[in-house]
């Protein structure tokens, strides 16, 4: 068995090894294919909105379509007062669901397979958003560690529980995406290698398996994206509309 | 008869459709549950993971090895627990 099922998640160079004051900054397949990501979503909707038709075309409609579904859940999630951060949002959401759109094609890389992409998303969010409520309300922000309705002698228990709570946001965020692509990546792998392995006559049951697989993985491409995307609404909604 | 013939193929035809489209719905739902599944179990095992490190840091801090760690530990499965409850409470809201 040549395959390794891990192989695929490595990063290598491309290109010269570029060195600035001890910071590696080469450039990797996994920049590579975020670079890819990005040029496919500005072709895309450029594409769309370059004619702006009554009928649209296939891209305008995409873009159109991309554009209703965040502005939609936006504002049923985190209400009106988030709308200036609709662009953080929309370019968050169509940029993780490239990278795993991307990430599912043969011979591609994940770039959300790997945690420190994930986390690096889910620290940016966390730190704004706490940055955010603290300009917001002030310290008045520090009541979401206080629930209203508890008593007195609780009140110490709850407010540790709630500030682990409260940290423990952009880890099950980061984690999860991560887990959920990586697990996927590897299971397909594995299952692609029994097709090999089983050879001409038992090869059918894997093959058939991975083929269901990889329509179940591109559903949770999308899901999770669409999760990550939802979450941060969520945690900006208790941002800005301060209530427990 | 041949007009018989060919509704009864005509009928074939759109019952293996309707079953192909109820299939790739089970499908879909499939999809939904593992990707609430996955979530519910991140929020527990994240809280539980930043309690015990918060606990292991502090323990560092004032030499005290095991006691902040096993308080901190139930403390972070205390928040775990809240969290799942909470993101379950979510997806009941968004059901209805």
């Amino acid at each position: 068995m040549a395959a390794n099922p891990m192989h695929q998640f490595k990063v290598h160079t491309i290109g010269p090894e570029i060195e600035i004051s001890g910071v590696n900054l080469s450039f990797t397949n996994a920049s590579l294919f975020m670079t890819i990501s990005g040029v496919l979503i500005i072709a895309l909707l450029l594409l769309g909105t370059r004619e702006k038709k009554l009928i649209p075309s296939k891209a305008q409609l995409l873009s159109e379509m991309l554009y209703n579904f965040i502005a939609k859940m936006i504002s049923d999630t985190a209400g009106k007062k988030a709308k200036p951060f609709f662009p953080f949002i929309f370019s968050l959401f169509v940029f993780i669901l490239f990278c795993n759109m991307v990430g599912m094609l043969p011979y591609s890389f994940t770039v959300t397979s790997h945690i420190i992409v994930t986390l690096t998303f889910a620290i940016f969010i966390f730190i704004g958003v706490t940055i955010l409520g603290f300009i917001m309300h002030g310290f008045k922000y520090l009541k979401i560690f206080v629930p209203s309705g508890v008593p007195l002698v609780l009140l110490p228990i709850i407010s540790i529980i709630e500030i682990i709570s409260y940290l423990s946001r952009p880890i099950s965020l980061s984690v999860r995406l991560f887990a959920n692509m990586m697990a996927g990546h590897t299971m397909l792998k594995v299952f692609g290698g029994f097709v090999i392995s089983l050879g001409l006559i038992g090869g059918w049951l894997p093959l058939t398996f991975s083929v269901a697989l990889t329509g179940l993985e591109i559903l949770v491409a999308f899901l999770q994206a669409y999760v990550f995307a939802i979450l941060t609404c969520i945690y900006l909604n208790d941002a800005l509309n301060l209530h427990h | 008869m041949t007009n018989l013939d060919d509704l009864k193929t005509r009928l074939k035809i759109a019952k293996s459709k309707l079953q192909k489209k109820a299939l790739e719905k089970d499908d879909k739902k499939k999809g939904v549950f593992l990707g609430n599944a996955f979530k519910l179990g991140s929020e527990l095992v994240a809280a539980v993971a930043v309690g015990t490190i918060i606990g292991f840091i502090l323990d560092n801090w004032f030499d005290t090895k095991p006691i902040l760690i096993i308080i901190f530990f139930l403390f972070g499965a205390a928040a775990g627990i809240t969290n799942v409850f909470r993101a379950a409470k979510r997806m009941q809201e968004q059901e209805d």
